[in-house]
């Protein structure tokens, strides 16, 4: 799995803690999300993509 | 409060918690370390309460649920090898036949504390049958209460009376081999 959460945080000017305070979960979490190290589930997938203004199809890129 | 001061809280009642308990058995005193025990996990409770920031989220659950489970595997397998081993040399050591039946014991109610538990997470909970499954739980806790007062209550042993030991109802392993005072 692949991720465009860094890209998407970066243009919304956010850090890894301001982005993991806004979806409710331990910077520990976007860090894995970021590196693809980890498979949210659907509510926290839909809550990133609410936080970034974009969708889940755009974030994350399955091979 | 930050998470770190919770963190560090939280370690240094697991330390105090720690000596009371070792304490306690050096002092054959079992009262105190159960009344630390619950005043220690209510204060990390009201601390958690006061802790902002996310103290364990979906991953966190997701990797202790898999922690979780390795966790009774192997206890499982190492406890089924070692009662196994006991039992076999209970002649050899009488002292082994009831760590062995307390292995045992403690592996079934494991395994069965996890069987009921999974299945209301993975069914019951989202069904109607909520209640009687509940229920049917305490009634089974009721039985396994009675089974284990029953099992530890010492009503089949050896005792020490006037330097001598005396059966006391049916015991299933012959008299301790140390001396009796």
């Amino acid at each position: 799995m692949e991720t465009k959460i860094k890209e998407y945080r970066a243009k919304n000017n956010l850090t890894q803690q301001e982005l993991a305070d806004k979806v409710d979960v331990r910077r520990e979490t976007i860090v894995f999300l970021e590196q693809g190290k980890y498979n949210p589930s659907l509510k926290l997938a839909h809550d990133v993509a609410v936080a970034l203004k974009t969708t889940i199809t755009s974030l994350f890129i399955f091979d | 409060m930050t998470l770190k001061k919770y963190q560090k809280i939280k370690l240094a009642l697991v330390v105090i918690i720690s000596i009371i308990f070792s304490q306690s058995i050096v002092f054959k005193n079992f009262i105190i370390p159960i009344i630390v025990l619950i005043i220690s996990s209510l204060i990390l409770m009201i601390l958690r309460r006061r802790v902002k920031e996310i103290v364990a989220d979906e991953r966190d659950y997701i990797v202790g649920g898999k922690s979780a489970l390795l966790t009774i595997q192997v206890y499982s397998w190492a406890a089924a090898i070692f009662m196994f081993v006991l039992y076999a040399l209970r002649d050899t050591n009488p002292s082994f036949e009831p760590i062995a039946i307390t292995l045992a014991f403690s592996t079934c109610l494991l395994m069965i504390l996890y069987s009921l538990i999974f299945r209301f997470y993975n069914q019951v909970k989202f069904t109607e049958k909520k209640g009687k499954f509940i229920t049917l739980v305490i009634v089974l806790t009721i039985f396994i209460s009675i089974f284990t007062l029953r099992l530890f209550s010492g009503e089949d042993n050896w005792i020490c009376k006037q330097g001598q030991w005396v059966k006391h109802g049916n015991p299933s392993f012959s008299a301790p081999t140390i001396p009796c005072k």
